[in-house]
């Protein structure tokens, strides 16, 4: 298990450096708002960790009987230093990106735990220490009574008390406390959840950003670009960054069109009953709420048809060599 | 790898293990043997069958297994064709032809760290110069149609050095199966070696496909000068072939299924099933 740095980064000794990650998982929200972020920064990509231990590969590229190729999920470290603008002036920063391809789990779980996630947080976690980083950024989803006209939020947890009351003045943010309902308490599952407790053992401040997406949206195969989006506003407004989200606001603007469409012809086919359509349109004329105007047993009745109807598209058995 | 090895030796296998002061491990004495790989389960049991057939014709005898603590599920046992099975992974070396064989049950878990001592154990024990691995690639052909090895190397030199032996290069891009991976991790550490992937007619790949077998088996006769004895593999072939040629004179729609493939036409989604379902019939009926 190691990481390859094949590119020192050109790093300034005397900056502040921060690192951000993001890995796929519901809506792969956390994964585009950094992807998107590092591409907005221009990062170069420095290092990587090898994948063999955590991952099965999955492509094999034979050519005129020579094994070309094998391909596993990538695990990169990407680096740029710029100039940012805070509430005391203008100070230059090291950014240090990770993104993985995919989160390591152990076999037959949904999401990363186990001695191979642990693993994986730390090599991340050792190259944010080796370049400096006081502070990581994790991000993932919420998943929540929202409908999907509606902007989401973005819930923020700190791994320490004394960052709350920094988390509190991101714009479209809110606390698991100041979610109805929830008390101050909740669990933050995968990667995202175990950096902060690992970033925490280190002394290492951290803090997962979650964009909002509908409950009933959850097992979707497409992005959920409209919750990177808020991400990204939260994080952009946090290193004082102007940026262009046009890309992202048009590809936004595309999936909610494919949702809309998807609802419709479940509608049309009656392939979801007319009282769970009711339900999840009553969800566009409200707050956003983790406890809201649907009933839990309500809620289960959606999962049950949508989740159904998500699981259909399986695909036959490829043939493997 | 002490803790992934098991290794045996002579004086246990023989019960003497009671009268000796300490164990004092035989090392088989290699001299720069080939590796051959074959997997527990497989397409027309290709694998499993000609692994069997090598070992008993030249009388491998095992010197090593591996444990299988870290690499499979052991909550419980699975039950296979009635029997309860056990993964197993187990080195045997033959002397007489320097050939080493692995035959094992493909891991569950850590499949890298699996395959790492496989070949570390072969590249450092064994001292291997070449490393085969053999399988069963579904194909849209008839049972009657000759079948292709079709062969990928991990290094030019290789693939130079076995023209000549009717392997047929290939180009493809997809899943990798545990034995591209086990070539991948061989090329990593310089072992030239060769995956051998013979042609199973889709419809015999849930019975056995003794024509594939006796194909692969033919290709490491040559290569090894092994002598075998394939008679009984003909004579296997020929009492399959008659079961089939008796199913397709009692029903005219398998007949033509089998007749287009022949003519090297497809055939439908719906035709494949009916076929692969008549003969997987019509051979196990022949069983009992």
């Amino acid at each position: 298990m190691a990481v390859r740095i094949y590119r020192e980064p050109d790093a300034a000794e005397a900056c502040d450096s921060i690192m951000f990650c993001g890995w796929p998982g519901i809506g792969n929200i956390g994964i585009l708002a950094i992807d998107t972020l590092k591409s907005l920064l221009r990062a170069q990509e420095f290092g990587e960790i090898e994948p063999w231990d955590f991952f099965e590969p999955y492509e094999v590229t034979i050519e005129g009987g020579l094994l070309k190729d094998l391909e596993f999920p990538s695990n990169k470290f990407y680096f740029q230093r710029f100039n940012a603008s805070s509430e005391h002036g203008r100070r230059d920063l090291n950014v240090l990106f990770f993104i993985g391809q995919q989160q390591p789990s152990e076999p037959r779980t949904r999401y990363a735990q186990g001695q191979k996630a642990y693993e994986m947080a730390n090599l991340v976690l050792d190259v944010a220490e080796k370049y400096g980083c006081r502070r990581v950024y994790t991000s993932g989803a919420a998943v929540t009574q929202i409908h999907h006209t509606a902007r989401p939020r973005v819930w923020a947890v700190p791994n320490s008390i004394r960052l709350v009351s920094e988390v509190k003045r991101y714009p479209n943010t809110i606390l698991m406390s100041e979610i109805e309902g929830r008390g101050d308490q909740g669990v933050i599952t995968g990667l995202n959840g175990l950096m902060l407790g690992v970033a925490k053992k280190r002394g290492l401040d951290a803090v997962c950003l979650m964009g909002e997406i509908p409950y009933y949206l959850q097992a979707a195969p497409w992005p959920y670009p409209k919750a990177s989006k808020s991400v990204l506003e939260v994080i952009t407004g946090i290193l004082g960054l102007k940026a262009d989200f046009s890309a992202l606001e048009e590809l936004s603007q595309k999936i909610e069109q494919q949702i809309e469409d998807f609802l419709e012809s479940l509608y049309n086919t009656e392939a979801i009953p007319p009282e769970v359509r009711d339900e999840i349109e009553k969800l566009k004329y409200v707050e956003p709420t983790e406890i809201g105007p649907i009933t839990d047993e309500e809620q289960k009745r959606i999962m049950e048809h949508i989740d159904e109807l998500f699981d259909e598209g399986g695909r036959p058995d490829e043939r493997h060599l | 790898m002490k803790d992934i090895f098991k290794f045996s030796n002579s004086a246990r296998a023989s019960a003497k293990l009671s009268q000796m002061s300490s164990v004092e491990l035989q090392q088989p004495k290699f001299e720069n043997p080939s590796l051959i790989v074959g997997w527990n389960k497989d397409a027309g049991q290709l694998n499993p069958k000609v692994i069997e057939y090598l070992n008993k014709q030249i009388g491998g005898e095992s010197f090593c297994e591996i444990e299988p603590m870290d690499f499979f599920s052991l909550a419980g046992v699975a039950v296979e064709r009635d029997a309860a099975q056990f993964p197993k992974g187990e080195f045997y070396y033959c002397q007489r032809s320097d050939l080493v064989i692995f035959k094992g049950s493909e891991p569950e878990f850590e499949r890298y760290r699996f395959l790492n001592a496989v070949s570390d154990l072969a590249q450092h024990y064994c001292v291997i110069k070449h490393l085969y691995t053999i399988g069963g690639t579904i194909s849209l052909i008839a049972h009657t149609d000759t079948r292709k090895i079709l062969a990928v190397y991990n290094k030019k030199e290789f693939q130079e050095e076995l023209q000549g032996y009717g392997l047929e290069d290939m180009n493809w891009r997809g899943t990798p199966a545990i034995s591209s991976y086990l070539l991948w991790v061989a090329k990593g550490k310089e072992i030239p070696g060769v995956s051998l992937w013979t042609q199973i007619p889709f419809y015999l790949a849930a019975s056995e496909d003794f024509q594939a077998i006796k194909q692969t088996l033919s290709f490491l006769d040559k290569r090894f000068n092994l002598e075998l004895d394939l008679k009984e593999l003909d004579e296997q072939t020929q009492l399959q072939n008659t079961k089939i040629d008796r199913l397709r004179q009692q029903d005219s729609e398998i007949n033509r299924c089998i007749g287009a493939l022949e003519s090297g036409l497809s055939l439908s989604e719906e035709e494949q099933l009916s076929l692969i379902k008549a003969v997987s019939e019509c051979l196990e009926f022949g069983k009992s």
